[in-house]
């Protein structure tokens, strides 16, 4: 989508995405947008777990009187289907689309979301996306200035980040030649890939760059951009929070790309109270570690700078 | 080696250039036996991060530790250049010297790491006498050569330093001080 990173944008958005399905990513960006918010930053959260989304109930809200559904078939604009919530400064989005199926989505209805969203008054649109790896999830979580990842320490859920930054990444490639008009090479090479002695995504942008060095430049710039924020959750042990940097060290050195490590959240059950209370968890639990340790993140996020280790050596 | 020469080394060790050697030490076993070992980090991508790929990272670990030990070894003054945090300590007249592996000169790179004599004592299990005794060049404090070179091998490669020239250099003053 880097047609529509030309266009002017309001505010800078955050994707949360990572591809298993319950790891906190819904939690986390209610969290993430209330501690924007109550920094005082203009904030609108945009619910895009369609099918199932629930990000309005972090916030105690019902039913939604407005949600997407409203701007796909009835063609409102996104200002205003807002949904207010008890922070003045953030507003919301909502998901509850019963009728839609991710897969429905047109390309244009797709194109024109991407153009409100970049267009939405707010300092900062935090979005929430559903679990798995669906073209559209990846052309949204392409969209972001900041792409973040969540996922817990389990093998399960590492292995499907690893799939979702992957494609992610692989769609990135396909997009950013299409642009220049060389929409078919990508594949091509991928689908032959055998012939050429391509084993995986690495060996495939290593080939493209090498044989052609217009492409190597191109794709050089625009890759050199592609930065992913990890967020490791639900941690119990030091031990956890340590994996958060050999699992930057493995997709640098195996994806050649950006990675920062933002940093952990602990385990508490005071988050499984709070969904249940259907309260704000940032604003009713400020004085958790889980808080502070989103606090520190979400400020580490805003900087591009990334967390403090614990000492010692893994 | 200049400065701008040892950066691919450092991110190799995904450190920023200039971090100290008490960081290149921690990154460098840290990444070794994160690529040494199976881990749940590595198991997803056991098909496409292969062993052979695994090991090409571990030559690459190796290697980039290796120059930046060099570095610092090879000409001490130098290596001050290229650990500021810790040359701004105490940087002396003295430091300025060629240096030999005399006890100071082993105590000034234990604290350059931040490194206590607590911990080494601990994990060498030495006594934290003898150490002292090392360091101080209290020599008539010390056990036999065979026994003194053994100890002098363990704590020069806590350091991370060079075991053999460690030695030969302490060992060196020890026997002409033994002669007299």
């Amino acid at each position: 989508m880097t047609s529509t990173h030309k266009l002017q944008r309001e505010g800078e958005i955050w994707a949360i995405g990572g591809g298993k399905g319950g790891t906190g990513k819904t939690f986390l960006t209610s969290c993430l947008g209330s501690f924007l918010a109550k920094k005082g930053r203009k904030v609108v959260l945009v619910d895009m777990d369609i099918g199932g989304a629930n990000l309005h109930s972090f916030f105690g809200i019902d039913r939604p009187q407005r949600s997407l559904t409203s701007f796909f078939e009835m063609g409102s604009s996104l200002s205003d289907i807002l949904v207010r919530t008890e922070l003045d400064n953030m507003t919301l989005i909502t998901g509850d689309i019963h009728s839609i199926a991710s897969d429905t989505i047109k390309f244009s209805q797709k194109l024109k979301l991407f153009r409100q969203i970049l267009k939405l008054n707010a300092q900062n649109v935090l979005i929430d996306l559903g679990a798995g790896s669906h073209l559209n999830t990846l052309d949204t979580f392409l969209i972001a200035d900041r792409m973040i990842v969540v996922l817990v320490p389990e093998v399960i859920a590492i292995e499907n980040m690893y799939h979702f930054i992957k494609n992610s990444l692989f769609r990135k490639v396909k997009l950013v030649l299409k642009e220049y008009g060389f929409k078919e090479v990508v594949q091509l090479v991928w689908d032959h890939r055998q012939d050429y002695g391509i084993h995986n995504l690495k060996e495939l942008i290593d080939y493209l760059k090498d044989s052609f060095s217009f492409i190597g430049t191109i794709l050089d710039a625009e890759l050199s951009r592609f930065r992913v924020s990890l967020i490791l959750n639900m941690v119990r042990t030091n031990q956890d929070i340590l994996l958060g940097a050999a699992i930057k060290s493995v997709l640098q050195k195996y994806l050649g790309i950006g990675i920062d490590y933002a940093g952990h959240v602990e385990y508490n059950d005071a988050v499984w109270r709070s969904v249940r209370e259907r309260k704000p968890f940032m604003l009713n639990y400020t004085a958790t570690g889980c808080a502070s340790n989103i606090a520190a993140l979400a400020d580490n996020i805003l900087k591009g700078s990334e967390a403090e280790l614990p000492g010692g050596v893994a | 080696m200049n400065r701008s020469a040892l950066a691919p080394y450092y991110a190799a060790l995904e450190l920023k250039a200039g971090a100290s050697l008490r960081e290149v030490q921690n990154a460098y076993l840290r990444l070794r036996r994160l690529y040494s070992d199976q881990s749940i980090v590595l198991e997803p991508l056991d098909e496409e991060f292969t062993a052979e790929k695994r090991k090409a990272v571990l030559a690459d670990i190796e290697e980039a530790y290796q120059k930046l030990l060099d570095a610092i070894h090879a000409e001490p003054p130098k290596a001050a250049a290229l650990f500021p945090e810790a040359a701004a300590g105490g940087a002396g007249p003295d430091e300025a010297e060629p240096m030999a592996f005399a006890g100071l000169a082993l105590r000034k790179i234990r604290e350059r790491l931040n490194i206590g004599l607590d911990e080494i004592s601990k994990e060498l299990k030495l006594r934290i006498e003898l150490l002292r005794n090392i360091e101080d060049e209290r020599y008539e404090a010390l056990p036999e050569e065979t026994y003194l070179k053994g100890h002098l091998r363990n704590y020069a490669q806590y350091l991370g330093l060079k075991a053999e020239r460690v030695i030969d250099d302490y060992l060196g003053r020890y026997r002409a001080w033994k002669k007299k």
